[in-house]
């Protein structure tokens, strides 16, 4: 029986500046199952690591999470006192950034920031700290932990800083690891390999997966499912095949059709989505895609659609779908090679 | 997420494309430069300096001109008055003031010196001078200095007028006659202070723009060329500045003797190392940007990719550098000054002035505060200007 | 560690070589001769004066007995008193010195420093904008202005303090305010922008995403790397301190190696003028190196090579 781990439920976040207030997440809702690996997808701007700052209340001023309850194992976070996410933070929700030589410390070594977490979440001595960072750093696959532990950041090369880093991470056991981008500043051997420890480390260790990145091709081999975030929304949610193969969302099909794939066994063009995100201190009224989409009608322009589940776990949030709306000719470009 | 409606036929039509917006170009383009002055003017402490900064050139240039005294005239009758005139009123209507040295003046009611008057009697022993003035009997007694020399605020003399004790001032009145009041030799600190204008900002200014081109030429070259040149010419440069650039400037002082273009040569030709090591480090960014590749590929000199295309990219860092270099020369300058390494007289600078003032401190300290007040407009001024240059100048802000 | 260490020697004694090099040059340019300026002396008499001093000898063994006597520290005598020697003056006059050095060192950054992260963290609040505001004046005043100003306001009109010499702690107050002024304002700038800087950083988000507390993330992780620009700016400014000592001490009538310094300059007292210059160079030198070898144990990307 599945259990969900983390609930998020109508979150708002928005940044109060000087210029107005950016409303960089407008109502987003979604849950994750234990030992499960979501991806959220989305671009520059869609709200995705703003959505996962607010998770774990990260965001300093201007951000602040105007609504919504984040229910983790249960409790809500936004409700919690300051003291208690720090408690929580490290601890049980850990997170992985982006560019790991600039997200580690350059003055201390690899070794201290790997104890400092471990001796304040979990009040064990050096030595113990000591024994657990280098089998941190074994566990995420560097070799000469019981050297390299004493190594500066910049004496580590890029991949090995981001398994550093994963390391940090993982090393008071959290239930849930949130990856913001963990392999976008990597070249893209390295990318793979850090998947592959991810996908590994789920398994061994059973944490669950929050993966956010503007990349598809990442989500699709480490994700059981995906969500795709656009202007502050929630496009479209569903399995991976379903989005990869039966995209509900013109969105969707013109992220799909705008990369290159190996998995459909025919040539195609490839198709840049025209246009430009919104602006997030005016939000469109209604769908924030529709100044882009192909298929927009009036309706999209002045309200948000709901979101229609076509199947058990896959929705969208389209006019298109409602019941009295025309039926529409879908250009995807994708067709799945049948076996 | 929806808002109860509802949903008329009209509203699943589809829209024109040519209804929404595309990738419109917003706004005109701008060069680097003028998007560089939108931002500097926005910045208001920035164009406040730049505008102090022109006032205070055209002052150094115009004053002098139209000023009364020049900056060396001497009237050793009206030495040390300062620029706040306490006055006394006599029956007649007419005012005297009294001087720190016991010195009686004819004042008008709006402040103009008439005139020295003359003392009648002195009496060293008693301590007290006479003067008769219009028909009136002035009496001074200054036997109070010394008795309270050393208590601040208390009072050095008492004054009689006609019989009658007139201690406390009637009025206090700006003097009109000398701006900032004069110096221990009776020359017009006003007139001296913007003369002073022109030395210190023209030492300042041309002294910055010999280590302009020095420090370019060096640091251009050394980055430009790179490898083991640029690694010898930089330890030169690590080995001068590991001392205070004083120094050197204090020893080239003493051989070339004191004076305008001596001081000039002497900051010029040992701050450029700060120059050089800027102009290096840009080079050497810059240096590595494809255009610059796409140059040499074309035959470009070395000399030319210097000028043409090296240099004009630095400028930003460059100009904020100069705009830094200004206070810096002017500080320094007025401490040569001050150690009796400045100008000559009668010419006058800053910190020339400041240095003569130090003498009547207790006394006299407007003619301190004067120099003073004006070394600190000016660094400040430059200062705000050049932290609005750095900061419109930054490619990284561009919006 | 250690190469690094021996190559800072190094470099230390060639600057030191240069530096004297130069002096030593420069004095011999000036026209006519030490004695030359005085009063009209008789040729009889400034030729013995050279004799005694060597300066009829070539001019690369006068080179070569100088800088015999930098090495030992044997600076030669002074030309302009009779009987005393450079060595002498430097002695009595550095202990005052360094003491008016060391304090206004210490204000600077007993009080700079923290003002600057105050200034930063509170950024935008009184707090901000008091520091920003004093320390944007401060580095607008001249020494020599604040020296007079506080003599004038303290001494004259209030007498509260005293203005001249350095017996008692009170005498201290005035000088250290004049020396300190300038670089206590700029330290508080450049603390402010480099924690300011700091706090923008990626690592400073790991750290708060590990659940640390506030004041470690601020006093382990942030500090240690904003302070790393303003330590290296502490050499310099200890040495630019020293030139601006001559100001102070003549102002407030201290008997510091400053006050010879600025008399040797309008005697022409070449002896006392390169000794002291080379002096100044030298502790200016070691200050660098010091501050060097500090910021090498602070900041481990530099410990490796050079």
């Amino acid at each position: 029986m599945t259990e969900k781990i983390l609930e998020v439920k109508n979150m708002k976040t928005s940044f109060y500046t000087h210029v107005g207030e950016v409303q960089a997440v407008r109502g987003v809702s979604f849950h994750l199952d234990k030992g499960e690996a979501l991806g959220i997808v989305g671009e520059s701007g869609s709200g995705k690591s703003v959505t996962s700052m607010s998770v774990m209340r990260l965001l300093q001023y201007p951000g602040t999470i105007k609504e919504g309850e984040v229910l983790f194992n249960g409790e809500d976070l936004v409700k919690k006192s300051k003291a208690e996410m720090m408690s929580v933070r490290g601890n049980q929700i850990a997170m992985i950034f982006q560019d790991p030589m600039t997200s580690l410390n350059p003055v201390y070594t690899i070794g201290n920031q790997i104890m400092e977490a471990v001796i304040r979440h979990q009040k064990v001595s050096k030595a113990e700290a000591r024994e657990r960072a280098i089998d941190m750093l074994k566990l995420v696959g560097i070799p000469s932990p019981e050297t390299r532990v004493d190594n500066y950041p910049h004496e580590f090369s890029g991949g090995m800083r981001q398994r550093a880093m994963i390391a940090i991470a993982l090393s008071c056991q959290p239930d849930l690891l949130i990856a913001d981008e963990p392999t976008t500043a990597l070249d893209v051997t390295i990318q793979a390999q850090i998947l592959e420890l991810l996908k590994d480390l789920k398994t061994k260790v059973n944490t669950s997966i929050i993966l956010i990145t503007h990349d598809l091709g990442v989500v699709a081999d480490v994700c059981s499912r995906i969500i795709v975030m656009y202007g502050g929304l929630i496009m479209e949610e569903g399995r991976s095949e379903d989005i990869f193969y039966e995209p509900l969302h013109p969105y969707t099909m013109g992220l799909l059709k705008s990369i290159p794939r190996l998995d459909l066994g025919h040539k195609q063009r490839l198709v840049p989505i025209p246009g430009s995100p919104p602006d997030l201190i005016k939000p469109p009224k209604g769908c924030p895609f529709a100044a882009r989409c192909p298929y927009a009608m009036k309706v999209c322009l002045d309200h948000q659609p709901d979101y229609y589940e076509r199947k058990p776990g896959h929705k969208a949030a389209c006019w298109l779908y409602h019941q009295d709306a025309p039926t529409v000719e879908f250009d995807t470009g994708v067709r799945r090679m049948k076996e | 997420m929806t808002d109860q409606f509802k949903i008329t036929p009209d509203l699943w039509e589809p829209i024109v494309i040519e209804d929404r917006e595309k990738d419109k170009i917003v706004r005109k383009s701008l060069t680097y430069w003028q998007d560089a002055w939108r931002r500097l003017k926005k910045n208001y402490l920035s164009m406040l300096g730049l505008g102090v900064i022109i006032l205070l050139a055209f002052a150094a240039i115009a004053g002098p001109m139209l000023s009364p005294y020049s900056y060396s005239d001497q009237d050793l009758n009206m030495s040390n008055m300062p620029p706040r005139l306490e006055l006394h009123r006599l029956e007649d209507g007419t005012f005297v003031h009294v001087h720190k040295e016991y010195r009686l003046y004819e004042v008008s009611e709006s402040g103009e010196l008439l005139g020295r008057i003359q003392h009648t009697k002195e009496d060293m022993i008693n301590k007290t001078r006479e003067f008769e003035f219009n028909g009136n009997e002035i009496v001074i007694d200054y036997k109070l200095a010394a008795i309270n020399k050393d208590v601040p605020n208390a009072p050095k003399f008492t004054l009689t007028i006609n019989g009658q004790p007139n201690d406390t001032a009637d009025k206090t009145v700006w003097n009109k006659t000398y701006f900032f009041g004069t110096d221990t030799l009776g020359r017009d600190i006003f007139v001296r202070s913007l003369y002073g204008a022109r030395i210190s900002l023209l030492i300042a200014l041309v002294a910055t723009l010999v280590q302009f081109f020095i420090g370019v030429i060096y640091g251009g070259v050394s980055g430009y060329i790179g490898g083991r040149v640029d690694n010898f010419m930089m330890r030169v440069v690590d080995i001068i500045d590991t001392i205070p650039l004083m120094l050197y400037v204090i020893l080239l002082m003493v051989v070339l003797g004191a004076g305008l273009l001596t001081i000039i040569i002497a900051l010029g030709s040992v701050y450029w190392v700060r120059m050089a090591r800027l102009v290096r480090g840009q080079v050497l960014s810059i240096k590595e940007n494809e255009f610059i590749l796409a140059a040499r590929t074309l035959g470009a000199s070395p000399w030319r990719i210097m000028v043409r295309h090296l240099i004009p990219n630095s400028m930003g860092a460059i100009i904020v550098s100069l705009a830094m270099m200004v206070p810096s020369a002017i500080f320094t300058e007025s401490f040569l000054s001050f150690i009796g390494l400045g100008v000559s007289a009668p010419q006058a600078s800053w910190g020339t002035l400041a240095s003569d003032a130090m003498g009547g401190l207790r006394t006299y300290a407007y003619q301190l505060f004067v120099p003073s007040f004006f070394i600190s407009m000016t660094v400040l001024s430059f200062n705000f200007l050049g932290d609005g240059l750095r900061d419109a100048l930054d490619p990284r802000l561009r919006k | 560690m250690g190469k690094y260490i021996i190559r800072r020697l190094i470099s230390m004694i060639i600057t030191l070589v240069f530096v004297a090099s130069i002096t030593f040059f420069l004095m011999h340019a000036v026209p006519g001769g030490p004695f030359q300026s005085e009063k009209a002396l008789p040729e009889a008499v400034i030729q013995a004066l050279n004799e005694k001093y060597h300066l009829d000898d070539p001019l690369w063994k006068q080179y070569l007995d100088y800088m015999k006597g930098v090495f030992t520290f044997q600076l030669g005598p002074s030309f302009k008193r009779v009987g005393t020697t450079v060595n002498d003056l430097i002695v009595a006059g550095f202990p005052y010195s360094a003491k008016l050095g060391f304090f206004a060192t210490l204000a600077i950054v007993a009080l700079g420093i923290p003002a600057g992260i105050i200034s930063a963290l509170k950024s935008n609040k009184w707090e901000d904008y008091l520091v920003t505001i004093l320390a944007t004046l401060g580095v607008a005043v001249p020494s020599f202005v604040l020296g007079a100003l506080f003599i004038y306001v303290f001494s004259s009109k209030l007498g509260w303090l005293p203005a001249f010499g350095l017996t008692s702690w009170k005498h201290y107050i005035g000088p250290v305010i004049a020396l300190s002024g300038f670089s206590l304002a700029f330290v508080a700038r450049l603390t402010r922008s480099s924690v300011l800087e700091v706090m923008q950083q990626d690592y400073i988000r790991t750290a708060r995403a590990k659940g640390l507390p506030e004041i470690v993330v601020i006093v382990k992780h942030a500090l240690k790397n904003a302070l790393i620009p303003v330590v290296t700016y502490l050499g310099p400014m200890i040495a630019a301190m020293m030139t601006g000592s001559f100001i102070v001490e003549k102002i407030f009538a201290i008997p510091g190696m400053g006050k010879y310094f600025v008399e040797s300059v309008s005697s022409r007292d070449y002896t006392v003028l390169m000794g002291t210059t080379i002096f100044y160079a030298a502790f200016s030198i070691t200050m660098i190196f010091v501050v060097d070898i500090a910021y090498g144990f602070i900041d481990p990307r530099i410990k490796l090579g050079d």
